[in-house]
């Protein structure tokens, strides 16, 4: 069977869908930073996929720059994490409830 | 394009200068000579550009027309007023006051890129560069939990956008095969690939998203408020606008065509995000926290303009960007005088610092729609812009509605100051140069309510 | 000389900027007379404008064009003046009267110590009104409407040390911004359908361009603008901010709450005959809306008991004999009784202030009596008032009032009736106020009595001169049968006229007159022997006849005043307090509810706000892929 840009499609959807589902249900801030990851390497693969299907090298082009943007992301973010953790001992996005209402 | 890198270069200079200087007051002169040098690489670029033809960058990457070089220039002047009054303000934040500056710097270079961009790549680079530094910004006051608290909840929202964001410009390209946002443009309205338009809303989300617009909105309120004063102050102006200015670019250039599809999911977010602003911003008790509401409310009425596929929406975006950003910044100003944000806070002011309590009703009044303001004469462009489309009368009807809600928690503050016994407590006496400042950005304020057109006469 | 009308309100605006910027070093002698040049200087500017434009040689109106407002594709306004016989009949107005008021302040305010701050708003009100009137477009006029709202909040809330003056200032913000959301939506309707906010365009379109709405349109704007007249000059049911603004400095309530500000929504209606001709519907909801607000603050005023609050309601009801006229398309009469109506007005209320001051703040009528005796210039001068205002032929009121009455007995007999019978509880409870105030004995305290005093001179040359204007104002307008020639009529003829002139036989109109002045004549002498207190009036050979006529007074108290003192008693108590106020008040108590339920979604986790992020992504694709499309 021949694998259609269709496919690919379907699987990054997946992905992608799984990525929220992962931020929406677990509480550990790193393993929804890691979610969010998914969410973006979903997104790669699908422009890959079209990269391919176009015959343009222009995506993959776009592919290297998410994934900067995503390693920079990543080095504030833990950053952030760790400032959170040296305070209130703890990565739980459930107890960061000061700010409401 | 001389602004990117210039914002780029002093952005590094600033760093530096943190390593060199121990001095903090002699850290923030320099970053407002650096901010008028920024204005004057600006005021250069637009000089030197001739008004007919757009000149493109990096392949037609970044295509530099008027609209977009005007904006760069007024949102540098703000930025230029801002480092003014809220300088001082910056340096009781942190020991890192160079690296804020800094921040701000890369952050401006976002916003030039988001007020030139030609392709979805340079929209997701402006957008990062945009975001990141504020994440930080955030996060500054690192004694601070509530201050923490906001950071790791804007970093993890953000970065959940930021990858709808990118869905949506892939489901685009897949649509399309490019990423040039002309190219989107060719997109027919009766024979629309579903991807193209689930790619709209993806895009169209997660701008909604930076603006903060509702159901995308809830970060907005904990993360002003959290955030450092001196910072939530730039992040509710100059960062929102130019955001905006990102959303109007996409939507005119590259979907305006097939607009009949988008701008009823978009009415009603408009429709929600007027409501919810307005609505909540009514029961707080914290000024700082209604001015976040307020600033959800009056990116609704920035919606306007985004949901108006015409020329008047975007001189409407213009004047508005300015005349909301000049008031919240003067509002901020003020506030970041007195010790406490609560309305009682307030109690007495006009008493205790008259001029102050004037100007601070001059901004209410602005952000409220009084005429003679120019947040009047913002929301009636915007608003006209939306009626020449003739749609959506409800929403125009609708918006003044709300508008009327937000006059009643604007005014709380003026009542407060001054028809309520009370002693505001000041943090030190307003020196007589800050007097000055706030006396002129009051009178910008009232100088964009009666010759708006200033604005647009180097479009 | 019309071409120096921007000057008129740049005086004012002068005087607010001086007074405005120097309120601390000013002394307050300098600020009083800097605010009363400022306006003398526009009146005599005004003056100058006002020959020309009533000289034969003057044609049309003049446009002033000072500078581009807004300039977005095809839309132009421009920031232009427009004179003609209408705006410039305001000018003199509110200059004229304006000045008075001036005058009076700077002795009436002279012991408070926010005297500069009051007349520096008292100018930017001046300021605003000039411009409201002056406007060649609506937005202009918007903007000027604007102002005089804010002004009027800041002056009745002016010693805003009091919590309820604060709260009526609110309470007239508020309701005036409802009428405003009418205003704004009707501009936005006329620069919808006609792209133009400048009158001459619009008025020129209309009848020839067809709106979006067909016929309706006309009704359509014409009702949004409505709306905000209605807020503007307190009409049911958005009048309760005016009484409730007396708690301002009586000249404030002379100046914008009787005389100018609240007249404002009759200019606006008048400016736009030319809509309202073409819109009999919305014609026919003014003059009932008139008509209602007339009988109704007629019947509140009989049961009060505070000077101010019976001027104040019967301010309501001169306004809503305006918008009779206004709906029986009678505007230039409507614009005939603005001006009567001014003159008389701010006397009344000037004189008020005069007792008030000589009371030492007093202002309940139960305890007054007999100032008459220590006080005989404000006594013959409020007289003189009363007498204007209940029709007494020979003064201004009754060339007026006699002229909306028979035009609304052309147009429909029925609302004359109506009409009459609110003329004739104005006759009542205007003497009722006169009888207990200057007649009879004395009743407040000792002290009281001890300090009563003339006031000083700059408070009587004001209500003297007011006083003759209230008796000559009328003669500019006699009746047909008097005279074929109706001054102001002719003169207001290029910019409005009266829609379908009536020709009545004279008969009629004797009849009309007779009956109208002969009833008001009885309700006075009714109000006197009601009262009962002993009086100086002459004439007392009638009254005399209705005291040996003993029954009929009680037949006349238990048929016509328990009822309808029971009925004002009731609409006072239930109507306003419960029915109106409870709608004003539930609605912002049901923002607030709101506001706290939809605040607790803010639960501070950020799950659940991705959650909802994530809903509403789900439910917009829902709506662009499965919903309605355009």
């Amino acid at each position: 069977m021949p694998i259609l840009p269709l496919h690919y499609m379907f699987l990054s959807l997946t992905l992608f869908c799984i990525g929220i589902m992962g931020v929406l249900i677990r509480r550990n801030a790193i393993i929804i930073f890691m979610c969010v990851e998914l969410m973006l390497n979903a997104v790669n693969l699908l422009m890959v996929a079209f990269s391919k299907m176009y015959v343009d090298a222009g995506a993959q082009v776009f592919v290297f720059f998410i994934m900067v943007v995503a390693a920079a992301e990543v080095a504030v973010g833990l950053a952030v994490i760790v400032m959170m953790y040296r305070k209130v001992h703890s990565v739980d996005v459930n107890i960061l409830n000061r700010l409401k209402h | 394009m001389k602004a990117i890198i210039a914002a780029t270069i002093l952005g590094i200079v600033m760093m530096f200068a943190g390593l060199q200087m121990k001095n903090k007051s002699s850290v923030v002169t320099l970053a407002i000579v650096l901010a008028f040098l920024l204005l004057g690489v600006n005021i250069w670029d637009l000089v030197a550009t001739p008004a007919t033809a757009p000149v493109g960058y990096f392949n037609n990457m970044l295509r530099i027309d008027r609209y977009a070089l005007w904006f760069s220039t007024l949102m540098t002047g703000v930025t230029v007023l801002y480092t003014l009054l809220v300088g001082k303000e910056i340096q009781k934040v942190g020991v890192h006051v160079a690296e804020y500056f800094a921040l701000i710097f890369f952050i401006l270079c976002g916003v030039y890129i988001l007020s030139c961009y030609n392709n979805m790549l340079m929209l997701f680079l402006g957008i990062e560069i945009l975001s990141i530094p504020q994440y930080i910004l955030a996060g500054s006051d690192k004694k601070n939990l509530k201050s923490s608290e906001a950071s790791l909840k804007y970093f993890l929202m953000g970065a959940f956008s930021t990858g709808i964001l990118l869905m949506g410009i892939t489901l685009l390209y897949g649509a399309t095969g490019s990423f040039n946002i002309v190219a989107y443009s060719f997109l027919q309205s009766d024979a629309l690939n579903p991807l193209a338009l689930g790619g709209v809303i993806f895009v169209m989300i997660a701008l909604g998203f930076k603006v903060s617009a509702a159901p995308m909105h809830m970060w907005t309120p904990d993360v002003y408020d959290g955030s450092p004063t001196p910072f939530t102050a730039y992040m509710a102006t100059v960062v929102k606008a130019s955001a905006f200015f990102a959303f109007i670019r996409l939507f005119q250039v590259s979907f305006g065509s097939i607009s009949s599809q988008w701008t009823v999911v978009l009415s009603v977010i408009t429709a929600a995000t007027l409501l919810i602003g307005n609505l909540t911003a009514v029961f707080q008790q914290s000024v700082k926290r209604m001015l976040s509401y307020s600033s959800i409310a009056q990116a609704g009425f920035m919606l306007f303009a985004v949901l108006a596929v015409n020329a008047v929406a975007w001189q409407g975006i213009i004047i508005y960007a300015v005349a909301y950003s000049i008031a919240t910044i003067g509002i901020f100003t003020v506030l970041m005088k007195l010790k406490d944000y609560t309305y009682d806070g307030f109690n007495g002011l006009a008493k205790k610092e008259p001029l102050l309590a004037f100007v601070t009703t001059i901004f209410l009044f602005s952000l409220a729609g009084i005429p003679l303001t120019g947040g009047f004469m913002a929301k009636y462009y915007v608003i006209q812009a939306v009626m020449v489309q003739n749609q959506f009368l409800w929403l125009v009807i609708f918006g003044l509605l709300m508008a009327a809600i937000s006059v009643y928690y604007y005014f709380r503050v003026i009542i407060a100051m001054y028809f309520k016994e009370g002693n505001a407590e000041l943090h030190a006496p307003v020196t007589q140069g800050e007097k000055v400042l706030l006396v002129i950005t009051c009178g910008l304020v009232i100088l964009i309510g009666i010759f708006p057109q200033l604005l647009l006469s180097w479009i | 000389m019309t071409q120096l009308v921007y000057l008129i309100p740049l005086f004012p605006l002068i005087g607010f900027l001086i007074n405005g910027l120097g309120w601390r070093t000013i002394p307050k002698t300098a600020a009083g007379i800097i605010g009363s040049l400022a306006i003398l200087a526009s009146f005599v500017v005004s003056v100058g404008i006002f020959f020309e434009v009533n000289s034969p040689s003057f044609h049309g109106p003049v446009l002033v064009h000072l500078f581009d407002f807004i300039q977005t594709g095809k839309l132009y306004i421009p920031f232009t003046f427009q004179v003609d016989a209408l705006s410039t009949l305001f000018l003199l107005i509110i200059t004229g009267v304006g000045f008075l008021i001036h005058v009076y302040s700077t002795s009436y305010m002279h012991h408070d110590e926010g005297m500069v701050k009051y007349f520096a708003f008292l100018n930017l009100f001046v300021f605003s009104m000039l411009l409201l009137v002056l406007g060649a477009n609506y937005l202009v006029m918007f903007i000027g409407w604007e102002g005089v709202g804010l002004c009027s909040y800041l002056l009745i809330g002016f010693w805003f040390k009091n919590r309820d003056y604060t709260n009526a200032a609110k309470k007239a913000f508020v309701m005036n911004r409802i009428g405003d959301l009418g205003f704004l939506v009707g501009m936005m309707m006329i620069l919808f359908n006609y792209g133009t906010l400048s009158y001459g365009e619009f008025f020129g379109k209309l009848g020839t361009v067809p709106g979006a709405l067909g016929e309706n349109t006309y009704n359509w704007i014409a009702v949004c603008l409505f709306i905000g007249a209605i807020g503007k000059s307190a009409q049911i049911p958005l009048y309760t901010w005016l009484p409730d603004a007396m708690a301002g400095p009586t000249p404030v309530s002379a100046l914008i709450h009787a005389a100018t500000m609240v007249t404002a929504g009759i200019y606006m209606i008048a400016r736009s005959s030319v809509l309202y001709n073409l819109a009999p519907f919305t014609l026919h909801i003014v003059a009932i809306i008139g008509l209602a607000t007339a009988i109704f603050a007629a019947t509140v005023a009989i049961k009060q008991y505070d000077i101010k609050k019976v001027l104040a309601y019967s301010t309501v009801s001169q306004l809503g004999f305006m918008f009779l006229a206004l709906g029986v398309g009678a505007y230039t009469t409507a614009v005939f009784h603005v001006m009567t109506h001014a003159f008389f007005k701010a006397l009344l209320f000037l004189g008020s202030g005069s007792v008030i001051h000589a009371m030492g703040g007093e202002q309940d009528i139960r305890l007054m009596g007999g100032l008459g005796k220590k006080m005989r210039i404000t006594q013959i001068t409020f007289l003189i008032g009363c007498l204007a205002i209940s029709g007494i032929p020979g003064f201004s009121g009754f060339f007026s009032k006699d002229e909306i009455l028979a035009a609304t007995y052309a147009h429909d007999p029925i609302l004359y009736y109506m009409a009459l019978a609110a003329a004739m509880m104005t006759a009542f409870y205007m003497f009722r106020l006169y009888f207990l105030t200057f007649t009879g004995k004395f009743r407040g305290t000792h002290d009281q009595e001890h300090h009563l005093h003339e006031s000083p001179s700059a408070m009587t040359i004001p209500l003297i001169v007011l006083a003759i204007l209230s008796v000559v104002g009328g003669y500019v307008g006699l009746p047909a049968v008097i005279s074929e020639h109706h001054a102001l009529a002719s003169y207001l003829s290029p910019v409005v006229s009266n829609a379908g002139e009536h020709h009545m036989a004279a008969g009629t109109e004797w009849l009309l007159m007779g009956l109208s002045s002969g009833l008001s004549v009885v309700m006075i002498i009714y109000a006197f022997t009601a009262n009962k207190v002993p009086s100086f009036v002459p004439n007392t050979g009638l009254a005399k006849l209705l005291e040996n006529k003993w029954y009929v007074d009680e037949i006349y108290d238990a048929v016509i005043v328990r009822p309808l003192a029971a009925l004002s008693g009731l609409l006072d108590k239930f109507v306003e307090k419960s029915g109106i106020d409870g709608i004003v008040n539930g609605v912002g108590k049901g923002v607030r509810y709101g506001s706290d339920r939809i605040r607790m979604l803010q639960t501070g986790q950020v799950g659940f706000y991705i959650f909802v992020m994530v809903l509403g992504i789900v439910a917009l694709f829902a709506i662009t892929f499965f919903g309605v499309k355009l």
